[in-house]
């Protein structure tokens, strides 16, 4: 097969045939390599490429996870529902798939007329990938939207926090954003403790979340609104606000404060004068604070139950002179002094104890500081850090000092449940589970000294709960009024005044306690009066009459159950007890 | 022989071939009625959500109150008083033994002919 050629030059060399066919298939694997390693290195770059790309799941900068993710209900302690979560559609567009915009401006208008046409248009031009265009609607016009056919217009169904009971647990619940996160109230505790996490991680959807169950009795709560709504027409008053309290677990049973809002829809809240008066709202207590100032007294043993106290004439300090509003101008025993309310015998039992002792006391009720509790609207209470001679006599009958009415109700349930102090809690706590948070305060004897004074205000004569007492008779309830005025430019007025009572029921074996007020009160008739007796007195004996048989306590005219508990130093003064 | 087996692999691939597309057909149609189905428990539970919702509202004693009001006159119901509450205690004693002496002389005066349930009734003004 190989052509030599004798005789020819020897530089020239030809190739055999299957040399340069050799060559060739070679040359062509080599080409036929190249176009394939560039081939697949095409393929390969574009899978690099591919993997690269992130897709942009979030929604105007939050996760879907978030959007959806729904909130545990809330239930109150018999598992009636107070907060759930409906699932409604949010209208959003994707304004890069939008083809003609004027025509999604137009047609979206014949369904959602309210949405602004420069606005709408201006949402749907340009390029970005979401955009909300209205979030909360109904099933309704989700199914008319979807049937305009708009390229690019889409729903997404998101959580929505829906509150059944309306008003009524307004000051409890609080409310949520339309990103279904806190804003207020107990929703707003519960995000700081665990739910906002699990939102944040995409846990909290569908109906895994177990229910929320708070110490609120629905009913109860549905009592105490409906008897402060009627107060505040009955007496024309400004706000009204109430609680109520397991002595024993510090379960709050119920709390209303108003002027309220609507959970629903949180705009509502943002109103003037929709403050928590329980927790947030600090007021001069008035004469509810004499329970405080006999309470200390008698526990630290500088009084005796029998001993009495001159208040024939008022107590001068300085310029000024201290006496009472319905001054007896006589020798008073210390249950009289309770009794009538007298300013001149509280400030005389104060005395005994010692102005340092009693700032103590205060102190050990915790009256310098905000109560512990879930809610986070609280005020700091105002409390001088030490008192003249002038403030701590002022400050034993519940002037020159702020507290919130939560603070009254915590220092009133120590008083009657045997002195333990409970800080009170909205979740559900059982007896073995407050035990151990016990802190005493003041010795169980003084505690049955305070329940007598309470009841011995109710129904003994002249007392000044007796108003009180005339609608809840049988249900053993006691208490005691506090009228404080307010300053009006510099000076107290009589005429605006802040009413208050508080109580404790059944008093032979207590469970629950109570404050209630009602801010600047008018007379209801001409016969009647605008101290606390009469406004705050007579709603306390209404809610507990109605109340009362809900929470499993059953009226009794016994007189024994009152006459039980008369201590026996009582009996040697008064051998008739009341 | 290779043309034979040749021929058979090209069976073989054919009928696998069938077989693998009309697998991944039926895949995606049951794929497709998984997620309809997904879509329609989704909307049954937004539905569920609102009913319970519903539920809810018509639970609450803010609901149900204006409701007795309402109707107060015609039912004439009213404020449960103090007075209403009784208890077990309250309930007087069996008696220790039967009195059979007024039991027998019932029953005489009825075998008499004699029944006093129509004095009673005479006496109530009801014929």
């Amino acid at each position: 097969m190989t052509i030599t050629a004798d005789g020819m030059a020897p530089t020239i060399s030809l190739d055999g045939v299957r040399k340069a066919r050799g060559n060739l298939t070679q040359a062509r694997i080599r080409w036929m390599i190249l176009a394939l390693v560039l081939g697949f290195g095409a393929v390969g770059g574009r899978l690099v490429q591919l993997g690269m790309v992130e897709t942009d799941t979030t929604i105007e900068g939050q996760t879907r996870d978030a959007i959806t993710a729904t909130r545990p209900p809330i239930m109150d302690r018999n598992g009636l529902e107070m907060a759930v979560d409906i699932r409604v559609p949010s209208l959003y567009a994707e304004p890069r798939r939008i083809i003609d915009v004027e025509e999604a401006v137009t047609k979206l208008r014949t369904v959602l007329p309210e949405i602004d046409e420069a606005w709408l248009r201006n949402r749907l031009s340009g390029d970005k990938g979401f955009v909300w265009l209205k979030r909360e609607l109904t099933p309704a016009v989700e199914e008319q939207v979807m049937r305009l056919g708009i390229p690019g217009i889409d729903f997404i169904t998101e959580s929505k926090r829906f509150y059944p009971a309306m008003n009524e647990a307004s000051h409890i619940l609080g409310s949520t954003n339309v990103d279904n996160q806190g804003i207020a109230g107990i929703e707003r505790h519960m995000d700081t403790e665990s739910v906002a996490l699990l939102q944040e991680l995409g846990l909290a959807r569908g109906n895994a979340l177990a229910p929320v169950e708070l110490s609120v009795d629905m009913r109860v709560q549905h009592v105490m609104h409906d008897q402060l709504v009627d107060a505040m027409t009955r007496y024309q008053a400004i706000a009204a606000a109430g609680v109520m309290m397991d002595i024993y677990t510090g379960e709050i049973i119920a709390l209303a404060s108003l002027p309220d809002f609507n959970p629903n829809d949180p705009a509502s809240a943002l109103v003037k004068d929709t403050f928590n008066r329980i927790t947030s709202g600090i007021f001069e207590p008035g004469s509810i604070f004499k329970t405080v100032t006999l309470a200390g007294a008698l526990d630290s043993g500088s009084v005796r139950i029998s001993d009495n106290f001159d208040a024939r004439y008022g107590v001068r300090f300085g310029r000024y002179t201290i006496s009472d509003f319905h001054g007896k101008n006589r020798i008073l025993s210390l249950p009289e002094v309770y009794k009538y309310s007298s300013n001149i015998g509280t400030i005389r039992i104060m005395q005994a104890m010692g102005k340092e002792n009693y700032r103590a006391f205060l102190s050990r009720m915790k009256f310098d500081q905000r109560v512990q509790f879930e809610l986070p609207e609280m005020r700091v209470p105002t409390v001088p850090k030490e008192f003249s001679e002038v403030g701590a006599a002022t400050a034993s009958f519940g002037h020159g000092l702020s507290v919130s009415p939560l603070h009254m109700l915590t220092a009133y349930a120590a008083f009657v449940n045997g002195g333990n102090y409970i800080s009170p809690t909205l979740y559900k706590r059982t007896l073995a589970e407050a035990e151990p948070l016990y802190e005493r305060v003041i010795q169980p004897h003084t505690s049955e000294y305070m329940r007598y004074l309470m009841r011995l205000n109710a129904i003994s004569v002249g007392g000044s709960g007796s108003q009180m007492n005339k609608a809840a008779l049988g249900y053993r309830v006691g208490g005691k009024t506090g009228t404080a005025e307010k300053v009006v430019e510099g000076r107290y007025s009589s005429n605006k005044v802040t009413n208050f009572f508080a109580s404790a029921f059944p008093l032979d074996n207590p469970r629950y306690a109570m404050v209630i007020m009602v801010d600047e009160p008018k007379a209801e008739n001409p016969q009647s009066g605008t101290t606390a007796g009469w406004n705050a007195g007579t709603l306390t004996g209404r809610i507990v009459q109605r109340v009362a048989p809900m929470l499993g306590i059953a009226p009794d005219f016994d007189p024994l159950l009152d006459q039980q508990i008369v201590p026996r130093e009582v009996r040697r003064v008064f051998p008739e007890g009341y | 022989m290779i043309r034979r087996i040749n021929i058979f692999l090209i069976c073989t691939s054919i009928v696998m071939l069938v077989g693998v597309y009309m697998l991944k057909f039926s895949i995606e149609g049951t794929a497709a009625e998984r997620s309809s189905i997904q879509r329609q428990i989704s909307e049954q539970e937004d539905d569920l959500t609102t009913l319970k919702a519903d539920w809810a509202v018509l639970n609450q004693p803010a609901y149900v109150e204006p409701i007795v009001r309402r109707h107060q006159a015609e039912l004439a119901i009213e404020q449960v008083q103090q007075k209403q509450f009784g208890s077990f205690a309250d309930l007087p004693m069996r008696p220790a033994k039967p009195d059979t002496a007024a039991m027998d002389a019932l029953f005489q005066a009825i075998d008499a002919g004699i029944d006093p349930i129509d004095a009673i009734l005479e006496l109530e003004g009801i014929e």
